[in-house]
């Protein structure tokens, strides 16, 4: 859900055309364009009945995380949990694009008897970087695969240094290739190396989850004990060790705005796709962006001409509100639970640049290249600093920069946003912090 | 120019490649059992080689570390080729640019990996580093005069023959890296050239990630050959021409009074200057009474046909 509405989002800040919405009665488009959009980039739907949950498999080259990957739905679909994905199937995933970007991943989805699963693995860290920067498939957890044979190797630090970067919080390790070593006692050297290891990089080695098993077992139908009981032994862990992520509709409401109507003898009608949360008639909102902020009253809520009580997070929806001028409003700004966001006009972000091949420039980016930001319904001119040290951004490479607005708009730590320069879209990211305006920002607008 | 100086670094690093981080003792036990456990472990830290081989090299010496070591590390030698054969063909196309400027002599080499993993990995950039000063070497070798403007181009082939002492080549080097990190690797280009006195060399490299300060190594790398400058104005000018070079990737050099045209420009001497867009490299390069008169730019895995266009 989180991975959807995060999508649909920023579609949203790319098309244009919504002034097409505003029809003179108390009408709404039945399927608006960005719900249409949206479907067509994120290719699975998911199974609602069971709280969604983002993995991935890292791990050095040849230790196994592909291999573990097909045994995990080979477990699970003897379990009715999932379609048996066999290796070769996981292994030549063909490159996707996620908002015009490459990304080199591989995804599967299974189904515990508790959560639903979308598993990732990505060949490189900058693939990784990616899919966190377009939200394709943030990882809330993931699993350190490790070869009980070779004990981690160098890359294990790097791929540490990776789930830190992009935000995962919870590892669970999974000693693989159990069933090629014989002395089980080395399993043990294995398993305090790497606790060791988890700590130096800033995780709870000592508590971390650690499974011993083997993939290939589990695979083909061997030594249940260390092949299909391991498995499901990692996968109860990681069904109790990864938490929920929050989900969006627990989440203060937020609906960013697409269109104004007046509709005489009844008020004004603000319009739009409802980012997260739910809205219920009666409820207090305010509205905030463009240097404005008003409180008001949800007075009525209405979907697909039909009249409601409540709307979630993804419905598409008119909301009458109370005392406000049609003028008072535009589109841009969003309606919120009041007190619950605030306007930013200084952020700093992690930032895909699209290569030349995805449409993107060809030339570099340096500091004080002042593209225009689009996200939810609103775009605002930026200037673009880069971290100190680094003098330009080549085409295809990430980057976490700062970037300063010209007139505050609503931003908080998670948004993602469009960069783009005339018509075309040079980059993509993930606000990552939000920081404060200073004097002398200000004089640097001039 | 001292040519001993880079041989033995080159020696030394080369032995390191195969060394120890830091020894650190595990569990002082006092079971037998508990003894062997730790010296596995001690063994493990200090080599990195997998347990498996740790384990199987202590039994064999009887628990003697110096005799398990070496043949470890004989060990590895071999398994690299194994390894490295049995990964042949395996699309390396990750890697990094390495680039090491010293006096008149500059060396940009470019070696690939599978990865960004592995090309972050230190044990690869050690390796980047031998090829580097390998390739150095050989071409301080070769010419001992430095009366003329030297340019010389190996590829991959010719640089895994070159010899880095005691009777081994850069090719077992890489595939003694192979056997540490798992991936295909290869040497693909290098370049080394060598100026006369009142010539400069600058050089750039983008999105450093060394770990080796005395070498700058990233996914772009850019050589300048130039003259004149003020002299305390040089670094910056040579510094700003490399970033020009590596960010509008220039594919000829042509001449001062040339036409631009427009914004395709492939000829760098009249492409907009990226430090400055009022201006061309030629007008930046007059204002600073200088001369560009050679450049190099290596992109880490980009295909000959790229280059062509
Ligand atoms: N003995 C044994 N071999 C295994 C086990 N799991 C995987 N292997 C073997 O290890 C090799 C590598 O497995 P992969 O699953 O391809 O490893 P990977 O981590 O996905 O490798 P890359 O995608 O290349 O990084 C294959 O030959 C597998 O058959 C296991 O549990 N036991
Ligand atoms: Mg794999």
């Amino acid at each position: 859900m989180a991975a959807l509405m995060g999508v649909r989002a920023c579609f949203s800040a790319l098309q244009l055309s919504s002034p097409s919405l505003l029809h003179s009665s108390f009408r709404l488009c039945a399927v608006p364009l960005s719900h249409r959009t949206f479907a067509t980039v994120v290719k699975k739907t998911f199974s609602r009945d069971k709280p969604h949950v983002n993995v991935g498999t890292i791990g050095h080259v040849d230790h196994g995380k592909t291999t573990l990957t097909a045994a995990i739905t080979k477990v699970l679909a003897d379990a009715g949990g999932a379609n048996y994905k066999k290796y070769e199937d996981i292994d030549n995933a063909p490159e996707e694009k996620a908002r015009g970007i490459t990304i080199n991943a591989s995804h599967v989805e299974y189904s515990t008897a508790n959560r639903h699963y979308a598993h990732t693995d990505c060949p490189g860290h900058a693939d990784y970087v990616k899919n966190m920067i377009t939200g394709t498939a943030q990882m809330d957890g993931c699993i350190l695969v490790v070869a009980g044979t070779d004990g981690q190797m160098p890359q294990t630090r790097e791929h540490l240094l990776l789930a830190r970067q992009i935000g995962v919080e919870h590892v669970v390790v999974f000693i693989n290739k159990a069933d090629a070593v014989e002395d089980k006692e080395m399993l043990e050297l294995v398993e305090i190396e790497i606790r060791e290891l988890l700590t130096e990089f800033g995780y709870d080695g000592e508590n971390t989850p650690v499974v011993i098993g083997s993939a290939l077992c589990a695979l083909e139908n061997r030594e249940p004990e260390l092949g299909v009981n391991a498995v499901m032994k990692l996968l109860e862990i990681v069904d109790s060790y990864v938490p929920l992520p929050k989900r969006e509709l627990d989440k203060p409401f937020l609906l960013p705005i697409e269109g104004v109507f007046s509709i005489p003898g009844r008020g004004t009608v603000v319009s739009g796709t409802l980012e997260r949360g739910v809205i219920k008639k009666g409820d207090d909102c305010e509205f905030v962006g463009h240097n404005r902020c008003l409180k008001s009253v949800v007075t009525a809520i209405e979907m697909f001409h039909k009249s409601l009580d409540q709307a979630e997070g993804g419905d598409n929806l008119g909301a009458l509100v109370r005392g406000l001028k049609r003028e008072d409003v535009r589109r841009g700004m969003v309606m919120c639970k009041p007190g619950s966001i605030m306007p930013h006009q200084k952020v700093q972000a992690q930032v895909y640049i699209l290569s030349k091949e995805e449409g993107g420039r060809h030339k570099p980016i340096l500091t004080n290249y002042m593209p225009i930001m689009y996200s939810l319904t609103w775009d605002m001119t930026c200037r673009i600093a880069l971290p100190s040290g680094k003098d330009m951004v080549m085409p295809g490479e990430d980057t976490p920069l700062n970037l300063t607005l010209r007139q505050p708009m609503v931003l908080e730590q998670g948004q993602r946003f469009t960069l783009r320069d005339g018509k075309q879209t040079i980059g993509t990211g993930l606000v990552t912090e939000i920081l404060t305006f200073t004097d002398e920002d200000q004089c640097n607008w001039g | 120019m001292s040519l001993t100086f880079l041989f033995r670094t080159v020696t030394r690093d080369a032995a390191k490649v195969g060394l120890s981080q830091h020894v650190q003792l595990l569990h002082s036990g006092c079971h037998l059992r508990a003894a062997d456990k730790a010296l596995l472990m001690k063994l493990r830290k200090s080599t990195g080689y997998t347990f498996i081989n740790c384990k199987k090299a202590l039994e064999k010496f009887d628990n003697d570390v110096t005799q398990a070591e070496s043949w470890l590390q004989e060990q590895a030698q071999k398994e690299g080729w194994s390894k490295a054969h049995k990964l042949e063909g395996r699309k390396a196309k990750d890697g990094l640019i390495g680039l090491f400027v010293r006096d008149q002599a500059a060396v940009m080499v470019e070696v690939n990996c599978e990865t960004d993993f592995v090309a972050r990995n230190e044990k690869f950039q050690q390796l980047v580093k031998n090829v580097a000063f390998a390739t150095l070497a050989h071409h301080l070798n070769k010419t001992q005069t430095q009366a003329s403007y030297i340019k010389s181009v190996m590829q991959g082939e010719e640089l895994n023959k070159l010899s880095v002492g005691e009777g081994s080549s850069l090719a077992d080097q890489v595939a003694l890296t192979i056997g540490r990190l798992g991936e295909n690797m290869s040497l693909k280009r290098a370049v080394t050239v060598g100026v006369p006195p009142e010539w400069q060399i600058a050089s750039y490299v983008h999105g450093d990630v060394s770990c080796h300060n005395e070498m700058a190594m990233g996914r772009y790398g850019a050589l300048i050959i130039f003259q004149g400058g003020k002299e305390e104005e040089r670094e910056a000018l040579g510094r700003k021409l490399g970033q020009h070079v590596v960010g509008e990737a220039p594919l000829s050099l042509g001449n001062m009074d040339d036409l631009p045209c427009g914004e395709s420009e492939t000829r760098l001497l009249s492409q907009t200057f990226l430090g400055d867009p009022s201006r061309t490299v030629a007008e930046f390069l007059r204002g600073k009474q200088a001369r560009v008169l050679d450049f190099v730019r290596f992109h880490c895995g980009e295909v000959a046909s790229e280059k062509a266009e």
